[in-house]
């Protein structure tokens, strides 16, 4: 009798006897999986860029014409002089190109070194030590990811290329920084472009440091408030608003991230829905049999729930499993050169992938549980295919 | 001996109920991919159609775009100087010294700001793009505070409508009119006077580049020449529309993610196919046999199956390709525009995005590879089936 045979192994037996389609099911269900865990983390990464623990009592000041538009040196003094705020320092994009580079891979900033110090605040120098970066004005302060991926060592001399300024830059590498939420950049002394620039007299933007995270909203808007109605208004922002506004630009990504998971997800049903039904089609003639020995619907149903949900199931593992482990091995960051340094797949990003191909399993199970519904015994046996 | 084409298509209409859903399958791949490459395709189709191959841009040497670039008003003097310049109806010298800067302005309902691209332009440099036509108001007057700006930005920035003001600092710049940039990067563009922009910005004595139109061609060679080589200039010459065509980088993003997608959707596509035409093998097993009793061949059948794959993915190509034409009819009709960052200004470039013949030739091609690939396997299957064996089963 059936009940011999317990309940599960004959779920699994019948998931299982056509082999071929079980594991193509799986697979097409594990790759649209990892597929939706991808953009999903692609979509995070794009638009909430990582926060350190940190970053919210830093503070970026720019013109408030645009990021290209300098600010006079005159105003460190008066933002020094602002309550909460702990330290500032000059901070300039320089944007040049390494040695023979077409794209600038990694950013160089231009700023105070012995103000700047304190805004390491939960990096460490590895190699090298501050006070040779702080003595040598040719020299630089470089992330250890930049110095290990190009393989240099401290000493060595790295040339820049101007271009948004027309002077070329020549920084040995004085110490290497590490432990920070972007270990890539390289901080130079603002002094060497002012004197190449000929006393220039301006600033990309300003560093701030807040004294703590109360004094940060004070902060901001005591630095906008300063400069309102001078010849340099200022914006300042938390790093993190800053870095935001940049997201923003890119256009409408969460809406084209969110139009394609979808797509990816109906597909993901559709072929789910079909290879279900085409299982449940195959064996009309033994669910006709055991309507016949007495097995309710109810039961029946409970049959087709179980391996449409098992085999959806197994396809989420695989998938989300498969994902997780390939862009934890995947060095994205030296292949994106920079562009997507974390790529984290979170816990709650695969706790989504695992929600649809659960809701997956079971919207599936609807169609075919429908048909077995409906079929009368006598017409369930006389099914041929 | 081959089988009849028929026998195949009627094959993918009879079992409806299994192919259908391999067919939308199909369907949503192919449209993801040529989607995404139609707003690549638009991005690119900006930078194609921008800048007449007769002008000379003149920009600073090392510096990788004009907004990046500096020249000086004395370069600006000795240039205009320099022989071999065409001269306009009045006689003078086509040549426009511009300065190409960054304002953040808020986008329209809200949505939180974006840099545009305010270009100063000196008299000559309207003449010199002809293809950018003024379609509402005025051109902006000389040493005022007034722009004239793309109408395609008119739809996207609050203030930048007929009338409208755009802050830049403590100045306030008026909306005198809109213009039409012929589908080029102009259109995310707003003009302005090139010495009252230098104030307002406080460049000094600098602009960011220079636009000239040479004689005739042999003028544009010896003035590539002359600029490129003078030394004491430091300035490089090239034809305008040579400098927008290699500013491809935005695309690529897009290009990146479509193929990635594509990729990944495709291999999820042949497992769906194969399953299909596994189940189709599976349930005409003694037809397979009748077939090869008849006298065809395994080679005929192997074909026919593959056949009937290709045609199953096809329909499915086919139907992805009507959806994002569909699609791109709306868009077009609504007058719909995408936005999004340009990596050499930093500004927000406008475009439509473009579902072009050879695209959606392209998607067919691919759905037709999906559904080859796809049936393979199930077709070498039937092939190997042992004749007898076959016709005894159910």
């Amino acid at each position: 009798m059936i009940r011999g045979l317990s309940i599960s192994s004959f779920i699994l037996k019948n998931a299982l006897r056509n082999g071929r389609r079980a594991s193509l099911t799986v697979a097409s269900v594990a790759i649209s999986c990892g597929l939706l865990v991808t953009l999903l983390t692609l979509q995070r990464e794009l638009t909430v860029p990582p926060e350190s623990e940190t970053a919210s009592f830093r503070i970026i000041a720019r013109n408030k014409v645009s990021l290209t538009q300098p600010l006079p040196v005159r105003q460190m003094a008066a933002i020094q002089k602002i309550e909460g705020v702990r330290q500032v320092t000059p901070f300039t994009y320089f944007g040049g190109l390494f040695r023979e580079e077409t794209a600038t891979s990694w950013a160089q900033f231009g700023v105070e070194p012995a103000r700047f110090r304190e805004f390491l605040l939960e990096g460490r120098i590895s190699q090298g030590s501050y006070e040779a970066f702080v003595k040598d004005r040719n020299s630089c302060l470089l992330g250890a990811d930049t110095l290990r991926r190009y393989g240099f060592k401290v000493g060595d001399v790295l040339k820049f290329t101007g271009t948004f300024y027309p002077v070329d830059l020549e920084l040995r590498i004085a110490a290497v920084y590490e432990g920070t939420i972007d270990d890539r950049n390289c901080f130079f002394h603002h002094k060497l472009l002012d004197e190449l620039m000929g006393d220039w007299g301006m600033v990309g933007t300003w560093y701030i440091l807040a004294a703590t995270a109360e004094a940060v909203n004070g902060v901001i808007s005591q630095v906008n408030t300063t400069f309102s109605n001078t010849s340099a208004e200022v914006r300042a922002e938390t790093e993190r608003a800053f870095q935001l506004s940049f997201v923003s630009m890119f256009g409408n990504v969460k809406l084209l991230f969110g139009s394609i998971s979808a797509v990816v997800i109906f597909t993901l049903v559709l072929v789910c829905m079909s290879t279900m039904s085409m299982a449940i089609r195959e064996r009309f003639r033994e669910l006709a049999v055991l309507k016949a020995l007495g097995f309710r619907r109810r039961e029946l149903f409970a049959f087709i729930l179980a391996e449409s949900f098992g085999l959806a199931l197994c396809g989420a593992v695989v998938g989300i499993g498969g994902v997780w482990i390939f862009w934890n091995t995947v060095n994205l960051q030296a292949l994106t050169q920079g562009f997507l340094p974390y790529f984290e797949v979170t816990p709650r990003i695969m706790a989504t992938g695992g929600l649809v191909a659960a809701l997956l399993g079971i919207l599936a199970s609807i169609g075919p549980s429908l048909a077995v519904a409906r079929m009368s015994v006598v017409q369930g046996l006389k099914t041929l295919d | 001996m081959a089988l009849p084409l028929k026998y195949n298509f009627r094959n993918v209409i009879v079992r409806w109920r299994t192919t259908l859903s391999t067919v939308i399958g199909v369907a949503a791949v192919v449209s993801v991919v040529i989607l995404l490459r139609a707003l690549a395709k638009g991005i690119e189709a900006n930078s194609a159609s921008t800048g007449d191959p007769r002008n000379l841009l003149v920009v600073r040497k090392g510096s990788q775009a004009e907004s990046g670039s500096l020249v000086t008003r004395e370069q600006f003097r000795i240039l205009q100087f320099f022989e071999g310049i065409e001269r306009n109806v009045t006689g003078d010298p086509m040549i426009s010294a511009e300065l190409v800067m960054l304002v953040n302005a808020p986008r329209l309902g809200g949505g939180g700001e974006a840099n545009t691209l305010i270009r100063g332009v000196t008299p000559r440099g309207i003449e010199l793009r002809s293809r950018v036509t003024l379609v509402e108001g005025r051109w902006f007057e000389l040493g005022k505070r007034e722009v004239t700006v793309a109408r395609k930005l008119a739809g996207r920035f609050a203030g930048f409508q007929v009338g409208g003001t755009i802050k830049v600092g403590a100045a306030h710049l008026r909306v005198v009119g809109l213009f039409d940039g012929a589908g080029s990067a102009f259109d995310s563009e707003g003009w302005m006077d090139a010495d009252e922009a230098r104030a307002i910005f406080d460049r000094g004595e600098m602009y960011s580049s220079i636009l000239l139109r040479p004689k005739d061609a042999a003028a544009q060679r010896s003035l590539t020449l002359r600029i490129t080589q003078d030394r004491r200039l430091a300035l490089r010459a090239e034809p305008e529309s040579e400098y927008y065509s290699q500013q491809t980088a935005t695309a690529l993003p897009f290009n990146i993610l479509a193929g990635l997608l594509g990729t990944a959707m495709a291999v999820g596509a042949v497992f769906a196919a194969t399953n299909t035409m596994y189940a189709s093998v599976a349930a005409r097993t003694r037809e397979i046999g009748t077939l090869r009793v008849l006298g065809f061949s395994r080679s005929s059948i192997v074909i026919s199956f593959l056949i009937e794959g290709a045609v199953l993915s096809g329909l499915g190509g086919l139907l992805g390709c009507a959806l994002s034409f569909s699609l791109y009819v709306y868009v077009i009709a609504r007058g719909i525009t995408f936005g999004t960052i340009d990596f050499q200004s930093f500004s927000e470039t406008v475009y439509q995005f473009r579902v072009t013949p050879d695209l959606m030739l392209t998607g067919l091609v691919f759905s037709v590879l999906i559904g080859l690939v796809g049936s393979l396997l199930p077709a070498l299957k039937a092939a190997r089936l042992p004749v007898i064996t076959a016709l005894k089963s159910l």
